[in-house]
């Protein structure tokens, strides 16, 4: 393997983590509050499709990264009312919102962006920032993005930040997430803090998506985040909802994404299907209780029965 | 006996959510250029104008009702399993693994039930990590399952892309990653009717459904599994063995799905290829969650649910509506139901809390 090859593998690695990481990190937020999200698939579709919709029609890729987030939190809404609020079966919510949004947006792509206008969309530049994106191997990975790029970076470190679990908003995730009763007692809007960490979640994913659609691929196809948001999901468990290990894990699977293409031309012969089911193998020994390490909140997927 | 139906009736909110979204799907058709006439002309041609469509739509119904019955089975014990698709992956590896080696001249009825048996267990099998990690160390089943979902699909194609495995043998660049055919002996018989691809997997599915609902209402294993749903510690000093009733649960949830993934390869086309399982695993979940326990639910809304997928094939060809409209119609549906929930409990209470 030589310099290229490698910085190569890296570059492509982070593309693929950059999104994986900033839906995983807001999902990470809204599983913390006791809301599975596996519609993340869903929102990042969302927010892909409805980006590449406001760039095309404005003409401008600011707008339609700002319109795939404004969509990602309108389809949050949604999930937000009927997870928190009506208390409906997290897991069946999730795949049916993914099914639902993989039907509309293929729908919406026929009807709206027919004859090639989801191709050739005004899109963002790469930025190269001068001597850094110079340096062997990382360089071109970590300091050739696109301002969307950067702008996910930046919104990723501000969600570890603030909800990180010494702040006053983290543990106030964390208490709703694992005794949903004793935080309502003790005066928590246990409803209210939830719908936010949805809203997170769908902001990050809307987010994803755009930076998915404007910044690396550059137009939309019918699903084309194929799993990337379940990934996240997976992401999220095999980080074991902490912000170092949810980064660790993102950065992995994006490597492993790139090994799969990588392998072949370095005549190494692993299977890439085996590198496809690589992160969820990870995912399941993390969670199994053979290493220590922190334990799913206690009320994830368990509705709460309260007024706020 | 029948039921007395009120604004807060299941039945009551179901039909309502149908309504609901067949709106949104007419909606839908409209923007793209399809009149309602067309619509309904277009699906009752796609689901009951052809023998070959009733057919099919038979066929699918037969998967949905497999996965469904398990899932129940396993829900009754207060687990979730989401875990159908890849336990239905299984099934069909194990399956193709039998069916291709099978020697001519087997018997029809030996090979077929050689061939079902071994998918059944490979899905037990594979229900069983869960079940192992839920029992022994406490780990969430639906965590556990929704991870193996995605292992068993990239097993799917590991085996068809890998010549030592399920490969066909390479002969040419264009030779397709997929399995050889399974032996004849390993076909699932047809019902027999004209132009009719209907094979016995509705029959089997049926009996299977019937049976499901019996062993949970008037069995002793029922009783012990709804005894370790409604509370682990109640039914232990009982003298329930709970461990052993949840692993099993589990395990015979697998082996449905498991059923339902042989039935998919042994089924025309004969192979096994990426892609084959096509979300039934997933749905047949969803049709489990909605049933809400009930057998004749679940046999009434795979039958709804196998006859929408054929009628949006044709929706596309015949009217010209996007297929992905069916995709969108069935989620509303769902999120509706789903949505409802708390309105219908209210009304009937039932063991609605899942937990983790």
């Amino acid at each position: 393997m030589n310099i290229t090859m490698l910085t190569e593998i890296i570059s492509s690695g982070v593309a693929f983590a950059i999104p994986l990481l900033l839906a995983a990190g807001g999902e990470s937020i809204s599983e913390r509050a006791g809301v599975l999200n596996l519609s993340m698939e869903g929102m990042m579709l969302t927010g892909a499709f409805a980006s590449v919709l406001g760039s095309v029609s404005t003409g401008s890729a600011v707008a339609g990264a700002i319109t795939g987030v404004l969509a990602g939190l309108l389809f949050g809404l949604g999930q937000a009312a009927l997870s928190v609020r009506f208390r409906a079966d997290q897991i069946v919510v999730g795949i049916a919102a993914n099914a639902l949004a993989l039907g509309l947006t293929t729908f919406g792509a026929r009807i709206l962006l027919g004859d090639g206008k989801g191709q050739n969309v005004p899109a963002f530049a790469d930025i190269r920032i001068p001597v850094l994106s110079e340096l062997p191997v990382i360089g071109p990975a970590l300091f050739g993005q696109t301002l969307l790029g950067y702008l996910c970076v930046a919104a990723i470190v501000a969600l570890a930040v603030v909800f990180s679990s010494h702040t006053m908003a983290g543990i106030r995730i964390d208490a709703v997430g694992e005794d949903a009763t004793s935080a309502g007692w003790t005066g928590l809007a246990v409803n209210r803090t939830r719908v936010l960490g949805v809203l997170i979640a769908s902001g990050a994913g809307g987010l994803a998506g755009a930076q998915l659609a404007l910044s690396e691929v550059r137009s939309f196809s019918e699903n084309m985040t194929a799993g990337m948001g379940y990934l996240a999901v997976v992401a999220v468990i095999a980080g074991r909802w902490t912000i170092s290990g949810i980064l660790w894990a993102a950065l992995f699977f994006g490597v492993a994404r790139a090994m799969q293409f990588a392998l072949p031309a370095l005549g190494v012969d692993i299977p890439y299907a085996v590198l496809v089911m690589l992160p969820y193998l990870i995912a399941l020994i993390a969670i199994s209780g053979f290493v220590g390490g922190r334990k799913a909140p206690s009320c994830l997927t368990v509705p709460y029965v309260g007024r706020v | 006996m029948m039921p007395r139906l009120h604004a807060r009736h299941p039945l009551v909110v179901a039909l309502a959510a149908m309504v609901i979204a067949a709106l949104v799907g007419f909606a839908l058709a409209a923007a793209a250029g399809a009149g309602p006439a067309d619509v309904i002309d277009a699906l009752i041609e796609g689901t009951l104008g052809s023998p070959f469509a009733i057919g099919t739509s038979l066929n699918n119904a037969a998967l949905l009702m497999l996965v469904a019955a398990g899932f129940t089975i396993a829900y009754r014990a207060g687990l979730v399993n989401v875990g159908g698709e890849g336990q239905l992956c299984l099934g069909g590896i194990a399956a193709t693994a039998v069916g291709v080696s099978m020697p001519d001249g087997v018997p029809m009825p030996i090979g077929v039930l050689t061939t079902l048996t071994a998918a059944a267990l490979a899905g037990a099998g594979w229900a069983a990590i869960a079940a192992w990690l839920r029992v022994k160390r406490g780990t969430s089943e639906i965590i556990t399952t929704l991870l193996l979902n995605f292992v068993g699909l990239a097993l799917v194609v590991l085996m068809v892309q890998e010549p030592s495995l399920l490969r066909q043998p390479v002969t040419s660049s264009e030779t397709l990653p997929q399995s050889e055919p399974l032996a004849t002996s390993a076909h699932l018989p047809l019902l027999g009717l004209a132009k009719n691809p209907a094979t016995i997997a509705i029959v089997l599915a049926v009996i299977l459904v019937a049976a499901v609902g019996i062993m949970l209402r008037h069995s002793a294993a029922g009783l012990r599994l709804s005894a370790v749903g409604l509370s682990g510690g109640a039914a232990a000093r009982l003298g329930v063995q709970v461990d052993r009733t949840a692993f099993l649960g589990l395990t015979t949830a697998g082996a449905f799905s498991g059923l339902a993934g042989g039935c998919l390869v042994t089924t025309a086309p004969f192979i096994l290829a990426d892609g084959f399982s096509s979300g039934f695993g997933f749905a047949g979940l969803v049709v489990g969650l909605l049933a809400r326990g009930s057998m004749t639910a679940v046999a009434a809304v795979s039958l709804l649910f196998g006859f929408l997928v054929s009628g949006g094939i044709n929706l596309q060809l015949a009217a010209g509506v996007p297929s992905s409209t069916i995709t969108v119609v069935q989620s509303v549906l769902i999120i509706l139901i789903a949505g409802a929930a708390w309105w219908t409990t209210s009304a009937a209470p039932s063991a609605q809390k899942v937990s983790v």
